[in-house]
Parts: C-alpha cells; sequence; structure tokens
C-alpha cells in the first residue's frame, strides 16, 4: 500500500518535472512491481482521469480549449477505446495480453526514448557550439490539408478534413485502454504537426480528449473484465497528485534540454526492461491464471 | 399373520445385527474455532483451529494401533489455465496451456503423521487427499504426452503452494489426549471468498472409521465487501463511480494547488 503511494508520488514527481501524463511510466512501475498488467492497465486508466480532469479545469478557466475540435477528438476516441477494451478481453482469454502489453511498450518507449535522445542532444550541442536553434518554418498546408470532408474549427482557426482527426483520436482510445497510457505525449506533437493546432489550445483540448476517452475506458474495463482497482487507482492519484506539486518545482530550476534527455533515458530505460523480460528466459517458464470460479 | 411374523422377524434380526456394528466404530465429533473469516480492508491473514474428540464406549472394539486425524480444507471450485513459455522469435511467449476445471482454489491437508504412512496410496486416492491426489480433471481434449501432463500438474501445484494457497502440512495434529485433537490452519491474506469446505477423517490401521464435516465462510467485509459486490454484480456503476472518484480528486487537487 505504501509502495503503491509512493510509486504514485514518484511518477506524479516526474510528470510534474516533466511536464507529461506519466501513464506510459507508471503502468510499467506497476507491472514490475507485481501488479497483474491487466490490472495495472486498467487502473491507470482511471487514475489518467483524476490526473488529467484538474488540468483540464484550469484550462477551461483560461479559455484554452477548443471544444469542438476535442468533442470529434474524442468521438473518434470513444469507437477507438471500445475497441481497445474488446481486444484487451480477447487477448486475455488467449493468455497473450501480457506480451502484447510488453511489446507494445518495447517498441513505443524504444521510438520515442530514441527520437527524444536525438533531439535534445542536438538542443544541448546547439547550446554548447552558441548556434541559433533552427526554427521550423512550416507551409501553410501538408498533405493532410488536401483529404475530403472538411471541417471549421473557430477556436482554433484550422480548416481540416476530420480524416486524420478522426485516426488521431481513436488511435490514442485504442492505446490508452489497451496500454493504460494517457497518450498525450502522442496527441500533442500530432496535433500540432500535422492539423496545426495552435499550441496555445492544443495541451487543453488533448487533455479534455484524454479525459473523456480515458473515463469511457474504466467504465468499459469494469463491464468486460472487471480489473479496475478502485482502491489501487485512489492510492495512486494521491500519490502523484502530491509528486506532481513537487516535480512541477523543482522542474522550473533545471533547463529544458537537459530535462528531455533525463526523460529519454528513463523512457529508454523502461523500454529496455521490457525487452529485457521477453528475451531472457525467465526462471519459471510456467505461469497460472484462473479463468472463473465455478458455482458450488 | 405371516406377513406381521415376517416383519418383526426382520425387524428383530435386523436389531440383533445392528446394535453391535454400532457401538462397535468410533465416532468423531469436530468443530471450527470460528465459523466464518472476516477480509477486512487491513486482513493480512488468520489462523483457523480444527478441533474434536474421538469418542468411543464400553462397546468399542479395542484398537491396535494408533488413531490418526487428516484435516482437509477445500476452497471454492474454479477454472484455471497453466501456460508454458516457449521461446518463439527470440522472444518467450505463452505457447502451451492446459486448461484444468473444478479445482479448488484453496486446498491444505493437516495430519497426525505423513499420508503415507497413515493408509495406502489407493485409500487416498480414493478419498481425494493429498496434493498428489487432487483431481485435475483437463479441460477440453489435447494431445499431449504424459510427461506433459505431468510437468503442467507439478507447475501449478507448485505455483499454489508458492502462493500459500495449497498445502501439505503432515505432524500437525497434536492428540491433546489419547481422544483429543487439535489443529491450527494458516489462512493467508490472499485467500478467495466463498463457501471452504472442512473434512475430518479418523484413521486407524489404515482405515477410515469415521467423517466429520464443516463448512466455514471466507467473506469480505466493509469497505472490501461493498467494492468486491459492486465489481461483480454491478460492473457499470462501479466503473461509473470509479470515474467519479477520479474527478473529484482531480478537481480538489486542482482547488488545493491552484495557484492563479
Amino acid at each position: 500500500m505504501f509502495m503503491i503511494f509512493g510509486m504514485g508520488g514518484a511518477v506524479g514527481f516526474l510528470s510534474g518535472l516533466f511536464g507529461i501524463g506519466g501513464g506510459f511510466l507508471l503502468t510499467p512501475l506497476l507491472i514490475f512491481s507485481g501488479i497483474p498488467p491487466a490490472v495495472a492497465v486498467a487502473t491507470v486508466t482511471t487514475q489518467t482521469v483524476a490526473s488529467s480532469s484538474s488540468g483540464v479545469l484550469a484550462y477551461i478557466r483560461r479559455n484554452a480549449i477548443d471544444f469542438k475540435l476535442a468533442f470529434v477528438l474524442l468521438c473518434a476516441g470513444i469507437v477507438g477505446s471500445f475497441i481497445g477494451v474488446w481486444l484487451f478481453g480477447v487477448l486475455q482469454e488467449l493468455g497473450q495480453l501480457d506480451l502484447v502489453i510488453s511489446l507494445a511498450y518495447v517498441t513505443f518507449l524504444g521510438a520515442i526514448g530514441i527520437l527524444m535522445l536525438v533531439e535534445s542532444m542536438k538542443a544541448i550541442s546547439r547550446k554548447r557550439t552558441g548556434g541559433q536553434a533552427e526554427l521550423r518554418r512550416p507551409g501553410q498546408h501538408n498533405w493532410v490539408h488536401g483529404l475530403p470532408f472538411k471541417m471549421r474549427f473557430r477556436r482554433s482557426k484550422i480548416y481540416v478534413s476530420v480524416i486524420p482527426i478522426f485516426v488521431i483520436g481513436s488511435t490514442i482510445g485504442f492505446l490508452g485502454s489497451i496500454l493504460g497510457l494517457g497518450g498525450g505525449f502522442m496527441m500533442v506533437p500530432a496535433l500540432i504537426y500535422l492539423l496545426r493546432v495552435p499550441t496555445n489550445v492544443v495541451i487543453g483540448t488533448s487533455l479534455l480528449q484524454i479525459l473523456v476517452t480515458m473515463a469511457v475506458a474504466t467504465i468499459l474495463h469494469s463491464i468486460n473484465t472487471q480489473t479496475v482497482d478502485v482502491v489501487l487507482a485512489l492510492t495512486l492519484m494521491v500519490g502523484s497528485v502530491i509528486g506532481a506539486q513537487f516535480g512541477a518545482q523543482i522542474g522550473q530550476g533545471i533547463r529544458g534540454e537537459h530535462l528531455r534527455l533525463m526523460l529519454a533515458l528513463l523512457v529508454l530505460s523502461v523500454g529496455l526492461r521490457f525487452a529485457f523480460n521477453l528475451i531472457v528466459e525467465p526462471s519459471d517458464l510456467y505461469s497460472v491464471t484462473i479463468d472463473m470460479r465455478l458455482p458450488q | 399373520m405371516m406377513k406381521q411374523l415376517l416383519i418383526s422377524c426382520v425387524v428383530g434380526f435386523g436389531l440383533a445385527f445392528a446394535a453391535p456394528m454400532q457401538s462397535q466404530a468410533e465416532t468423531l465429533v469436530s468443530a471450527l474455532s470460528s465459523e466464518e473469516v472476516n477480509i477486512t480492508s487491513n486482513f493480512t491473514g488468520t489462523d483457523i483451529t480444527v478441533f474434536g474428540e474421538i469418542t468411543r464406549d464400553a462397546a468399542t472394539v479395542p484398537r491396535s494401533g494408533p488413531y490418526d486425524i487428516v484435516v482437509v480444507v477445500e476452497g471454492p471450485p474454479e477454472r484455471v489455465t497453466t501456460w508454458r513459455k516457449e521461446r518463439i522469435f527470440g522472444l518467450w511467449i505463452n505457447a502451451h496451456s492446459k486448461t484444468y476445471t473444478n479445482v479448488p482454489s484453496f486446498y491444505a491437508v493437516h495430519s497426525t503423521r505423513p499420508l503415507q504412512e497413515i493408509t495406502e496410496d489407493d485409500t487416498l486416492e480414493d478419498q481425494r487427499t493429498g496434493l498428489v491426489n487432487l483431481p485435475l480433471a483437463p479441460f477440453g481434449v489435447r494431445l499431449s504426452s504424459a510427461e506433459d501432463r505431468r510437468a503442467f500438474r507439478k507447475a501449478f501445484l507448485q505455483e499454489r503452494v508458492d502462493l500459500g494457497l495449497y498445502a501439505e502440512r503432515p505432524d500437525t495434529i497434536k492428540l491433546l489426549s489419547p481422544t483429543l485433537f487439535a489443529t491450527s490452519i494458516p489462512i493467508p491474506a490472499n485467500v478467495p471468498v466463498g463457501e471452504f469446505k472442512v473434512t475430518t477423517f479418523l484413521y486407524n490401521g489404515g482405515v477410515v472409521l469415521s467423517e466429520g464435516h464443516q463448512e466455514l465462510t471466507v467473506a469480505k467485509k466493509g469497505f472490501e465487501q461493498f467494492t468486491f459486490d459492486l465489481a461483480n454484480e454491478n460492473p457499470a456503476l462501479y466503473g461509473v463511480i470509479a470515474v467519479i472518484l477520479a474527478l473529484f480528486t482531480g478537481w480538489l487537487a486542482g482547488v488545493i494547488f491552484r495557484k492563479d
């Protein structure tokens, strides 16, 4: 119980420090500490609801949410999480859920970790040589803007096809419900670079989408596999809320590129740990799952 | 007239035959220290004492050799799958499985001596007493070698023993007097809930002389019970409550740590 609380605190600290949701660190931590992957994933979806809700409230007050865009995104997100929760149950029945979770984490954390590592190393060496950061000057339009079914979003001042929005929203909903991560670290870059959503509304909008999608995933997981543990979720919430405050304070004293380098190394090491578990021969080849309780 | 005579004859014969039979065998009186185990949020396991008395009367035939007591505690049945990982494309993946149905979720055997010293293997098998005699019926027919089946069986039992859910503990029943016995059965924190069967066997000369049956109820209480029941009986409501709790916590955190 105290260990879980501490883990919530530690992950909250990191999420405050790096400005991330933390689901992609919290789920692995729970799995490594011996909580069944299915319970870890489903419970972190609940925890994500809590951690994103205070953010959403803050962004509503600042009027920094594009509600129309968020609505389209979260409709897609709900579809995605339906598919995700369904697949979650099927994989659990087949005994391959743990494998899929591990493989997906190796892939995601590996790819994102390397990208961040390269980016932050470049930034650091640029600072050393005193060079100018190359400001990306994206063209006003890219291939995404050629797609049909366009919709106007006044708050974001964009006019784009609903197809990429739907793809982004449903992918995040799918991955979130199957892997137990909010997905902000994937959605924010996608919204900025693919849809050209202005940075001042992007975080609030994606947080609102994450909040609703994860709330739906929590309910679906409860119904489908009964893997949500409210007590565990509450412990994590309280721990992470407190940890986040300390993290945010300390994070302000560290340079951005150094923070990103640290986060990259952290992400990579978690990914490597998953890979290690898959590749190295386990000490116990056998495992037992309880399929159902029988009536007496 | 003939009929009456016949009946009285049969009854008389029966009585004459039954009376010495009844007084010959010992009877076993057994009881539990508690018929309920309550799992509350700070439950870390407990002990249940099974105690009893072997009653004999003047007509009981004298026995050579000691009495032996065997106590079996069985949890509610469940269906389980045992998986075995294999290296596929360099990754360790759950490749083979065996599903057993109707296995006890909890199983503990206590005895006065090692089971093999008390009686023959055949008797133990008939009584389904002892870890080796647990009937693990594979669910669905799959082709597999006998060696394979043994390996899966062994792995399953080992996992359960490691979790503290299965146990065979010889020499744990103390005879307080020639006819009084007691044993303390550890119930671990991860015990499943439901109705448990407690069976007490009285052995002498390798034969069961008498049996006693008790029921033990393991149930969640208080907050644990509330969440457990809700999650199982009304999962949609459970999910909604989880979301509301999360929203409330998030809102509260926002209020407490609000900067502007």
